[in-house]
This record gives structure tokens, sequence and C-alpha cells, in this order.
């Protein structure tokens, strides 16, 4: 490269930077991982729309060049599901957190897995509710402070990899921030996936996470991240206390199903022959 | 380094002093400069730049954007290279 610029910059709105996430906060990265993984899998950018409900990680939408959706806390994967069955030659991504996923949103993510309608959904992971000021979240690990954790949180956390895989999706991965070319990779093989394809990225909040949990710097919280971290295929050796505290990645899930809009064309066509649901209103048009 | 080029160039104006590229650095090229710029942060620079392999994990891990390498042209888009060409041949 002779001109010397960022090779992300292109995508990303540059009069909106630098962005207003926290030093050392994942999503920045999370954002480079994608738009390298969407490189690699041939990707049009210009048919890419994106999704995103209410959080730190759900801003992201908001920096890149192409069309978003910027909707109503955890309902993400509703609207995506919509926009998905209305033009299904398009490629929505949704960006999500772990409260809009998991929480408030959690029906909706466990019934888009069922149905297994072609999304991806990169959901990213940052144990605690970030924009609000600190509260538990449901993936927060058992025995973490946090503002409404004083004494340390006495709950169990969500398994969001493995729970999607349970409920019928067909791509499941976990991966951590630090691990960023397993990140690309997985990502790309969500993107060409024909499916629910669903990746949960551990991040690193130094801000509030950190903070209240005595990992102030987010090298700290990335050294942690790293020494923490096991690999799917090691860990199905291991014992539950072995387990315990520990990040597993890796692939959940990697199979072929009908998907959701495909069989809706499909009984459409059967029924109705031409006079299809959505293209009839423009039959002359086309 | 003949004149004014550079390997890898650090936009003072985005980074906001994380030092993340220090940690996800393989080969320790980074180091921390003493001085404060006018944003209060201790930008990262660049030490030992003879250590660096362009692998280009630094551009990828970097949350603001602000590292840049000077990578060959559009290495990432092959299909079958999941790395940098340039990774395993031990430059210069």
């Amino acid at each position: 490269m002779s001109e010397n610029k960022n090779r992300f910059l292109p995508y990303l709105r540059e009069d909106r930077l630098p962005h207003i996430f926290c030093p050392g906060c994942g999503n920045g990265a999370i954002i480079n991982a994608f738009l390298a993984a969407m490189e690699k899998a041939d990707m049009d950018f210009d048919n890419i729309a994106m999704v995103s409900g209410i959080g730190c990680s759900s801003r992201i939408p908001g920096y890149l060049k192409c069309d978003s959706l910027h909707t109503t806390h955890g309902r993400a994967l509703s609207f995506a599901t919509g926009l998905k069955t209305a033009n299904k030659d398009l490629d929505v991504v949704v960006f999500t957190g772990d409260g809009d996923a998991a929480s408030i949103g959690g029906n909706h993510l466990i019934h888009a897995a069922r149905r297994n309608i072609n999304l991806t959904v990169i959901c990213i992971n940052n144990n605690i509710y970030g924009m609000t000021g600190g509260q538990i979240s449901p993936t927060s690990p058992k025995g973490s402070f946090a503002t409404t954790a004083p004494y340390g949180n006495l709950d169990t956390p969500f398994k969001l990899a493995e729970l999607v895989a349970a409920a019928g999706a067909s791509y499941s991965a976990r991966w951590t921030t630090v691990q960023m070319e397993n990140l690309v990779l997985s990502i790309k093989a969500g993107l060409k996936n024909k499916g629910f394809s669903f990746i949960e990225v551990a991040t690193q909040c130094p801000t509030y996470f950190g903070r209240k949990n005595k990992l102030k710097t987010p090298t700290a919280m990335a050294a942690v991240m790293k020494a923490n971290t096991v690999f799917k295929s090691a860990a199905d050796r291991m014992s539950a206390r072995e387990l315990e505290g520990k990040i597993v990645v890796g692939e959940f899930a990697n199979t072929q199903k009908d998907e959701f809009t495909e069989n809706l064309e499909r009984i459409s066509v059967e029924k109705s022959g031409k006079k299809t649901l959505i293209n009839s209103a423009y039959s002359t048009e086309l | 380094m003949i004149g004014d080029f550079k390997l890898i160039i650090i936009d003072e104006n985005l980074c906001k002093g994380c030092h993340l590229c220090l940690f996800m650095c393989y080969k320790n090229v980074y180091a921390i400069s003493p001085e404060v710029n006018k944003k209060g942060v201790q930008l990262p620079f660049v030490k030992f730049e003879e250590r660096c392999t362009k692998c280009g994990t630094c551009e990828v891990a970097c949350p603001d954007q602000a590292i840049t390498v000077d990578l060959p042209e559009n290495w990432w888009m092959n299909e079958d290279v999941n790395f940098n060409p340039l990774f395993t041949r031990h430059g210069k």
C-alpha cells in the first residue's frame, strides 16, 4: 500500500471517529475482525444490512457505511427476522450484546435459532451491563463483582454458544478477542453458512467489569482472558471442577439444515405458483 | 529505513492509549513513550522495527483503527492463505 491508510477506514464513517468506546474496549477490534472476515468471504458490502439493539456493542452499525437498523432493546433478532423474510437476498448481520441477546431477548434468540433463519449473529459478551453503569448480566461469571453484586455474583452464568447450539442453530462458536485469527475465520464461516450462525465473542470491559474485579487495565483483562481460555477438544477431557471459571472456545455446532426463508419460498411457490407473496405486487415492474 | 518510509504508522488522533498492541504483538515490537500528548495519552511507538514479521495482528486487534502496517496489497483476500505469506519467511 503506497498511500498508507488503515485498511478498515474506507468502511467506516470517518467523520465520527474516534468512536465512543472506552480505551481498550473490544468492540473496535470486533469491527476490524468483521470487516476482515467480510473481505475474506467475498461479500458485497452494499448488500449487507446490519441490525442492532441497545447497548455498547449495538452502537457498532452507526460507525459503518452500510444500511443499518437501530432497534428497541432485545428485539434486534425479531426485526432482523422480518427484514430477512421480506427480502431474502439481503445479507443480514446482527450485532448484539449479552444483555440484549441473553436477558431481554432470550426467547427471540432461541426461537430464531430453532427456526434456523439465515442470519449472522455476533454476540459481544462483556459479562456486564456496561452502558448503564455495571450491573450483573446473565453471563457474569460466578463470584464476579458488580454494582448490583457487592458481595459477588451467586448465580451460574448462561453458556450462550452451547444454548444456541442446543436450540438448533446450524453454526455456533465462541472465541475471545485475543484469538484474532480464529475469530476472523469463524465469522467468515458464519457469513458463508446457510442458516442461523451465532458467534459469541468474549471481550474485555476494563471500565466496569475490570474496575470492580481488580483488573483495571485492558492488558490485565486480556492477559487473564488468555490464561483462562480452554479449547473445546481439551475441555471435553476435563472435569467440571477443572473447568470452573474457564472460557471454553471452539465450534459447538456446524451442520446443514433446512432454512426458514427457503422453506417459505418453496411453500409459496407450491401453493400459489407465480403469484407469490412478495413479488406479485411488483411483477409488472420486474 | 529510507527517507520517510515507515513500516508501521500509528495515528495520534485515533489512538486512545489502551496499549493492547503491546500485549497482542508476538514479537514485542512496541514500547510506551514516556511523554504525554495533548489528549493525555501515552502513545505507543515502534521501538524494534527489525523484529516485525508483518503478521498484521496489531492492525486487526487495534480497537481504534489507529495502526497501519505496510502489508502487501490484499494478501488477506486469498482463499487458502490465512496469514500473511511473508510471515513464515524470515524477513531481511
